[in-house]
């Protein structure tokens, strides 16, 4: 592996299309990562960690910012210089693993080697030594299908660590393993930093946190503001959060009227919904942890009544008067 | 990416194999027809050749000594043989017939002078009674063979002498023929002459064995025809099994190919992989229809000369098919976005 190397992201946003809309996962993120260290992506799914790292590992190329690993700029690579980057510079463990299924263990592992223009037995020695180094040395002449899903796992390792690359992503890596699986495959992951290499885990797992030098949350920021009541005064036309923003309150209107509106992919809007006095919108968000799937903007002049889930779930509870209407889950 | 072309296959081997041998078949159809058609052309060759003769005296008029022949008395071999430029011509008389022996079928019957210009070699028959039969028709030297109700005994055996899609010739005395077909009246149907004639009699047209073997392609012109068709339509078949596996191989093999683009196959190594099993299947398939072909064609009712160089260009006809085949399959691996092998 070449000298250690620096992660480094300002301002990485990504946007794509889901059907009609656009949809923006990852906005604005910052991240240094330096070698030798663990960085944990954590949050919920649809929090954008997978679309992180497809940015990371040069498949996805982001509408803003910059990620460069030492000198590199990952995000304009092209042609023979990408094959090169995703070749040479990454290693990925996918989540489901993602191994040939008519393949041996050894035989995954060569398949990168030999890509790069191994010879044979080069490549086979290589991926034997590695299947040793995960454990798997009596293993590597079984195909995927007779793996256990550590076993699996520790291929796919195996598989990202063939041409030693300076950076390793590793995609929800407990996400099918059971208690006992998970144990080894994180002490795996966690040794892999000690060579200098940068190891970039995604998981919504937060038994994981421990073995991180450096945690990125993912999901939006919500404050902790337990019993809080807001209330907010709109005019006509104003916004009360917009498409793509953290979700942090659910939100009763007490007077007036809020339109919820999605923004489209051709920057037309379309109304969702109108919500009245008494209705209440915006729960799925901060339930979840997740960005407003869609904006609230007054209609008229109206006043709303902000609370935290845990606020709102009590306060429910207590007047069992709260009717829900068919909504948008903003 | 050979490594992962070629586990692939084994892989999903009982697919293979059964594409190698329904393509395999389609291939061995193709090249029966192929034999079928050649020997058409080969029978008319041999059919002209076996008369020896440089030009074909027939009535003025008439397209061919072969497919509509019109009599003539056969004494105006006098007026061609005294033609300047010819030195021998004979009168020969093609008739049908039905033979009965071994089985009842339909012959061509060729009346000529033996030891003249024609198909009857010097000594090859004396009698009127004697005959030289095709061996399509199966019988021996000995046999006795029945044309028209009358019998005639078999002196010699010839090979390949048919026409008209595999009709086997029977070769008579003129005197027979015309007792056969001619209502044993003197008459010829041509006559075959060697020597270049620098004017002809009146009341006759001259052709040279060109225009004799085009004459004689006339009637199985639509024949072969049907069979180019066929086997255009051989070929669309073969090339939709190999583009179906191969396609289909490309979409369950979907993540494997975001996959490999992920890892840092290249996209031309993907592609290559996918048609070099096209390549295979369609090489396997060529072998197997060659076999099936040399084993299948004994049995057709219709003579099967399968010309060399079918031979030698099925493979290449073969590969150009699977690399067209598959490129259904391969643009969509191509386009295979490598972000997939995370979504899943």
């Amino acid at each position: 592996m070449e000298a250690e190397a620096h992660l480094s992201c300002r301002g990485i946003a990504v946007e794509y299309r889901s059907g009609d809309y656009l949809v923006r996962p990852v906005d604005g993120l910052d991240l240094d990562v330096s070698g030798g260290e663990l960085a944990l992506l954590l949050g919920a799914s649809g929090c954008g960690k997978t679309t992180l790292l497809s940015v990371l590992a040069a498949i996805l190329r982001p509408v803003g910012g910059s990620a460069r690993l030492g000198p590199t700029e990952i995000t304009t690579l092209t042609g023979s210089a990408l094959t090169e980057y995703r070749r040479h510079k990454v290693g990925i463990v996918f989540q489901s693993f993602n191994l040939i299924p008519s393949l041996t263990a050894s035989e995954n592992v060569q398949v990168p080697l030999r890509a790069a223009g191994r010879s044979g037995r080069a490549a086979r020695e290589r991926a034997d030594a590695l299947l040793e180094q995960t454990g798997l040395a009596d293993r590597r002449r079984h195909r995927p299908d007779d793996l256990s899903g550590g076993q699996k796992q520790r291929v796919a390792i195996a598989r990202a660590l063939a041409l030693d690359p300076p950076l390793l992503l590793a995609d929800e890596p407990t996400a099918h393993l059971d208690y006992i699986q998970v144990e080894s495959v994180l002490e795996l992951l966690r040794s892999l930093v000690a060579d200098g290499r940068i190891v970039v885990v995604s998981t919504h797992d937060e038994r994981m946190i421990p073995l991180a030098d450096r945690v990125v949350a993912m999901s939006p920021h919500t404050p902790a503001r337990e019993d809080q009541i807001t209330r907010v005064d709109l005019t006509a036309g104003q916004f009360l959060f917009r498409q793509g923003d953290p979700g942090d309150l659910i939100y009763t209107v007490e007077d007036g009227q809020v339109e919820i509106v999605r923004e489209r992919a051709d920057g037309s809007e379309e109304i969702l919904a109108r919500i009245g006095p008494g209705d209440y919108f915006g729960e799925l968000a901060p339930i979840f942890g997740t960005r407003r799937s869609a904006g609230a903007r007054a209609l008229s002049d109206a006043r709303v009544v902000g609370l935290t889930p845990v606020a709102f779930r009590r306060r429910a509870k207590s007047s069992r008067t709260q009717t829900q209407h068919d909504r948008p889950p903003a | 990416m050979w490594l992962v072309s070629v586990r692939d296959l084994i892989w999903r081997r009982r697919r293979f194999a059964i594409a190698v041998a329904a393509t395999g078949l389609v291939f061995a159809l193709a090249l029966l027809l192929s034999g079928i058609s050649a020997s058409f052309d080969n029978e008319i060759e041999r059919t002209t050749a076996s008369f020896g003769a440089d030009r074909w005296f027939v009535a003025a008029g008439n397209f061919g000594p072969f497919t509509a022949p019109s009599a003539f008395p056969a004494s105006r071999v006098r007026a061609v043989r005294a033609l300047p430029g010819i030195t021998e011509a004979d009168p020969v008389a093609m008739v049908s017939a039905t033979t009965t022996t071994p089985r009842k079928r339909s012959v061509n019957v060729i009346g000529a002078v033996p030891g003249g210009v024609g198909p009857a070699p010097e000594g090859s028959f004396t009698e009127e009674t004697d005959a030289l039969a095709d061996d399509s028709l199966g019988l021996d030297v000995g046999d006795t063979l029945s044309l028209n109700g009358a019998a005639f005994t078999v002196r010699g055996i010839t090979h390949g002498r048919t026409y008209f899609a595999g009709i086997p010739t029977v070769v008579v005395s003129l005197r027979a023929a015309q007792r056969l077909g001619l209502g044993e009246r003197p008459l010829a149907t041509a006559i075959v002459a060697r020597g270049t004639p620098r004017s002809l009699p009146s009341g006759f047209t001259a052709l040279t064995n060109s225009e004799v073997a085009v004459d004689l392609s006339r009637p199985v012109a639509q024949a072969k025809q049907t069979i180019s068709l066929v086997r255009w339509l051989l070929w669309i078949v073969a090339a939709g099994i190999i583009g179906a596996i191969v396609y289909l191989s490309a979409l369950e093999r979907t993540t494997e190919f975001a996959v490999l683009k992920a890892i840092g196959v290249s996209t031309r190594d993907v592609a290559l992989g996918l048609i070099s099993q096209a390549v295979l299947l369609a090489i396997l398939a060529v072998a197997l229809a060659i076999l099936l072909e040399i084993a299948a064609a004994p049995a057709a009712a219709m003579s099967v000369e399968v010309p060399v160089v079918s031979y030698l260009a099925l493979p290449l006809l073969a590969l150009a098919v699977g690399v067209l085949a598959s490129s259904l399959g391969l643009r969509r691996a191509l386009r295979v976005d490598p972000a997939l092998a995370f979504g899943s």
